[in-house]
């Protein structure tokens, strides 16, 4: 480790994204939302009757439920969502070869990395820009082999039926307020099969990125894995920093089929003014794993809860999550595991770290139905407090109607240890750079399961990282 | 038992006005202000509802408050010990006092001449109104109640008939506890008692309050409060053994305040009833308090016992531990929801929250949510909850040695409550809640 | 062994829409879709609220506070977060009558 390294230096408060790309929009809707602005979304994407009768119903839907009163401080939010743009198109279309990416949307994203990626290793990339997928690919070899990876729009254009059977049966519109108002707005986002026994070793990877200021992003995503196959995808997000507070409120569905395995990677690093409201959940049959991690690093406020619906005999639910919360930054975050079936099994774990003014809270939910014999769920959470003005909560729900079952918890709250600074300050280091190693040491094990060589915007975990080797 | 004669107002909750829960007796101002205030917020307020997080596993709507007959204020009787009482005490080792309450109205009450001449005193609320107005205003009267329980809080201070007042002076330490007996015989009533018990610094002060009734045919509710408060150095023991008979639905909001390098044990054993609810608040308000929350409860056909914590940590050096553990078998169902909340500058706080289930029968369903709120960086804080079954290699094991599988189950039970009793300071106490347990679980 | 009892008339429930009844203290929703008419336990098996408040479409029904969809003919969840069934009743048309098995 360098010498003088220290928390600051890790670069956990910096941001390094908050760059702005001129504004050159092919469309851009009138703020605010209506019924209006729904009917153009679906126009601009030509979609059939039934989307579009969709929309407008979720649109009602989102009218009719009261705001959450939980979790985050949303009550400036409403004010938010009358000035934001819901729907603002940067291209006519998507692209599939990079060089026919307008030139300021690549320069954004050479500037975050993605070619670069893309040429290394990765199975395929989407880009999303505001509020279109601009960029899609897919690597010849997955797609001899029937693998989908495709913008969300275009997943519907191509694969109707398949779509249909899927869509909306994992997160339905009613299931929350902001479910609802993806359902009725969405835009944007990837639809991804995986045919039987197809293994795609490598990762897909989506990108997420929001310039405009005041600008709302609504991706959809649907992810089907076959009986017995395997993928990763990965997906980042950023933004530029601005004044007013922009919003992004994303639905991701994946269907993990008998014996199959998936694991889903974020790695959320909006700036500082997002709201960040995002529903995603797995359905997960008989003998399939399922794997969320979650890490929580930028936004204003993320309330997420990434769920396994453990519905098939012996399926596996884990999810990995990982919050840093800063000045002005509240991390609402956790995760929800569902035994509905005999023999189901789940893991949590989740770090949190706060600093200064920030807050992290966890929130989670294991239940246990009736009749999902020998059930077994473990959850851990271990927050770390770094100033006397940080706040931790941990608030788990634990509803347990199977006697067969068992279930555990556990929490830990603690500050940098005095003893642990002593012992790295009586080797050498100062104050910071010992903290800086505490730190460190802390989301190790959550940081080792990320893929780093792949997910270029890890780039401030890739610094707690590599920079991990004692000097 | 015996029966009681029914009180001067016969009219139901929902026909009720203030006059007819006022009864016949004068009250000192205090009181009845306070309690005309209270039944004027009770009105006002909205009863909680399933979407409240507090309330979210207990349906007040499924209780039918506004048919049932309140009972109201009246003059402390002095009847003699009854047969049932006696026997009870008989069992129950060394005691200071004992206080019989019906329906929340103080019908016996004695405090050993030699505790008495100590200085420690033992009276009704009322009577406490006239000689101690202002403890009891600021520790009762004007306790501001969380929102979610303001609504059951104000209906129980509007309803204050009795409830009995302890009050021990500077370093006097009682020898031994006060035991109050809380009888609920008339079905159909709504009825509240409320246990005020107060060490001045230095002192030490011991409480066992026990609910009994019969199975009673109409629905019943029982509401309590306890305002248990230690000053400086103090220590408090209160236990709350509710072994009530079915019929009975029982609220109990109790709030400890414990002042600087005070200790407070409480302890809530639930038995009984058919529904038993009980919020229970450790505010550690001076630097080098000590709180330690113990409950245990035993749930057997369809009754649900629902367990409400908080650990509030509002000055620095402070210590609280809790160890809540519930066994369930047939349709029993319980709850518990914790939290620890360490303001801003508690440092060195030490929070400890501990709650493990036993789930023993395939009806059976239980919730638990330990919650923290962590607003201080210095502190050491941690949860744990478990939901489980008894272990199989000990319940063959005794099962091997020739008992039955519900007796080897019950067995391990009572093992399983065993480390929360053995935190119970005093001997005769220890026994009571033990005799008791041993009678629900049917050892 | 069936035991029909006649809980509503057959006008109670129009195509594609909804009759809440209480039978002998079940809650029971009476939903007639495509012509059929089917009859389900009225209550959620996500988290407690009655279906005879819900939609029907295309041989489903779905519970209007969080999205739950239910076969019609099974009471079989079709979409999250139900992941348990509903009690489902045989239901038989006798005259005006619409009748449901409480066996």
């Amino acid at each position: 480790m360098p010498r003088n390294e220290t928390i600051t230096e890790l670069g956990l408060d910096e941001y390094k994204y908050g760059f702005v790309t001129e504004d050159k929009p092919v469309f851009k809707a009138v703020p605010g939302l209506s019924e209006d602005i729904v009917r153009q979304i679906s126009h601009h994407k030509e979609e059939p009757q039934w989307m579009l009768e969709f929309r407008l119903k979720a649109l009602e839907v989102y009218y009719s439920k009261p705001m959450p009163k939980w979790g985050g401080d949303l009550s400036k939010l409403e004010d938010t969502l009358d000035e934001i743009y819901f729907y603002l198109k940067p291209q006519d279309q998507m692209e599939r070869s990079w060089d026919d990416v307008p030139q300021e949307i690549k320069d954004t994203f050479e500037k975050l990395g993605i070619p670069e990626a893309e040429r290394k290793a990765l199975a395929g990339v989407g880009a999303q820009y505001e509020s279109e997928m601009v960029y899609h690919s897919l690597k010849e070899q997955w797609e001899e082999q029937g693998v989908i990876f495709e913008s969300i729009e275009d997943g519907l254009a191509k694969h109707p039926e398949l779509f249909r059977q899927y869509f909306s049966t994992v997160v339905p519109t009613h299931d929350n307020k902001f479910a609802a108002l993806n359902s009725a707005v969405w835009s944007g986002g990837s639809f991804v099969y995986i045919p039987k026994g197809v293994k795609v070793e490598i990762p897909l990877q989506a990108y997420f990125r929001v310039n405009a200021e005041r600008m709302g992003q609504f991706e959809r995503t649907l992810i089907i894995c076959e009986e017995g196959a395997e993928a990763h995808y990965i997906e980042g997000c950023t933004a530029p920093v601005y004044s007013t507070d922009s919003f992004h409120s994303g639905v991701i569905e994946i269907v993990v089929k008998k014996g199959a395995r998936f694991r889903y990677t974020t790695i959320q690093n909006w700036s500082n003014n997002m709201y960040n409201l995002v529903t995603q959940r797995a359905l997960v049959h008989e003998e399939a794993k399922m794997e969320w991690l979650d890490g929580n690093l930028g936004s204003k406020l993320t309330m997420k809860y990434p769920s396994c619906y453990l519905v098939g005999e012996r399926a596996h639910g884990e999810i990995l999550s990982i919050a840093y919360a800063g000045d002005g930054q509240h991390q609402d975050t956790g995760g929800k595991v569902i035994h509905a079936a005999p023999n189901t099994t789940s893991q949590i774990t989740s770090k949190s770290i706060s600093k200064g003014l920030g807050r992290s809270s966890y929130r989670g939910l294991c239940k246990v139905y009736d009749g999902a014999e020998g059930a077994k769920s473990n959850v851990e959470c271990d927050a770390l407090l770094l100033d006397e003005t940080s706040r931790t909560d941990t608030y788990p729900y634990i509803e347990i109607d199977e006697n067969t079952a068992s279930i555990g918890h556990e929490a830990t709250v603690s500050k940098v240890g005095d003893e642990q600074l002593f012992y790295l300050m009586s080797r050498g280091l100062d104050e910071a750079e010992a903290m800086a190693m505490i730190v460190r040491g802390f989301i190790e094990p959550v940081a080792k399961e990320l893929p780093l060589e792949y997910a270029i915007e890890l780039n401030r975990l890739i610094e707690l990282e590599m920079e991990g080797s004692v000097g | 038992m015996s029966t009681m004669t029914a009180g001067p107002a016969e009219s139901t909750l929902a026909a009720a006005d203030f006059d007819a829960l006022s009864g016949e007796v004068t009250e000192p101002e205090t009181i009845a202000g306070a309690r005309a205030a209270a039944w004027e917020r009770f009105n006002a307020l909205p009863w909680p509802t399933k979407k409240s997080e507090e309330w979210r596993y207990t349906d007040l709507a499924k209780v039918g408050f506004e048919a049932l007959t309140p009972v109201v204020p009246a003059p402390a009787t002095a009847e003699a010990l009854s047969a049932d009482v006696r026997e009870v005490l008989g069992r129950s080792g060394e005691r200071a006092g004992v206080v019989v309450l019906r329906e929340g109205r103080v019908a016996h009450l004695e405090l050993e001449p030699e505790v008495a001449r100590s200085g420690v005193v033992l009276s009704s609320i009322r009577d406490a109104a006239d000689r101690h107005p202002e403890v009891l205003k600021r520790a009762l009267l004007e306790a501001q109640p969380g929102p979610a329980e303001e609504k059951l809080w104000s209906l129980h201070l509007a309803l204050l008939g009795g409830g009995y007042f302890l009050y021990v002076p500077r370093g006097v330490e009682m020898p031994a506890p006060i035991h109050a007996f809380h009888i609920v015989e008339r079905a159909g009533t709504l009825s509240s008692a409320h246990s005020f018990v107060y060490a001045e610094s230095g002192a030490r002060a011991a409480v066992i309050d026990e609910f009994l009734s019969d199975d009673l045919e109409a629905e019943t509710v029982s509401l309590h409060g306890a305002t248990i408060t230690g000053e400086g150095g103090a220590g408090i023991e209160y236990v709350a053994l509710q072994r009530f008979g079915r019929g009975v639905k029982r609220f109990s909001t109790q709030h400890v305040t414990a002042g600087r390098d005070s200790s407070v044990v409480t302890f809530n054993v639930a038995l009984g009833g058919d529904l038993s609810r009980a919020d229970v608040t450790s505010r550690l308000d001076g630097p080098g308090s000590d709180s330690e929350m113990l409950a245990l409860w035993f749930g057997d056909s369809n009754q649900h016992f629902d367990h409400h914590t908080l650990q509030h940590h509002a000055a620095p050096h402070a210590h609280s531990d809790l160890l809540f553990k519930g066994a369930l078998t047939d349709a029993g169902s319980s709850v518990f929801r914790g939290l620890i909340r360490v303001d801003k500058g508690a440092q060195l706080t030490d929070a400890y929250q501990t709650n493990r289930n036993l789930l023993l029968s395939e009806s059976s369903h239980a919730s638990a949510l330990p919650n923290l709120e962590i607003e201080a960086d210095d502190v050491r804080c941690s949860h744990g909850a478990t939901i489980g079954q008894v272990e199989d290699g000990q319940l063959f094991y005794l099962m091997s040695r020739g008992l039955t599988r519900r007796q080897a189950e019950r067995l391990l039970v009572f093992g399983f409550f065993d480390e929360v009793l053995g935190r119970l300071p005093m001997e005769g106490v220890r026994a009571r809640v033990r005799e008791a347990i041993e009678e629900k679980i049917g050892l | 062994m069936s035991r029909f009892v006649t809980v509503a008339r057959v006008d109670d429930v129009p195509e594609n829409g909804t009759c809440g009844v209480m039978a002998e203290d079940l809650a029971i929703a009476l939903i007639r879709s495509g012509g059929e008419v089917y009859a389900l336990e009225d209550c959620c098996s996500h988290e407690e609220f009655p279906l005879s408040d819900g939609e029907v479409e295309a041989g489903e029904i779905t519970c209007l506070l969080h999205g739950a969809r239910f076969d019609l003919a099974t009471g079989a969840p079709r979409a999250l977060p139900a992941v348990m069934p509903v009690r489902r009743f045989d239901v038989r048309i006798d005259g005006d009558d619409i009748q449901v098995d409480l066996g």
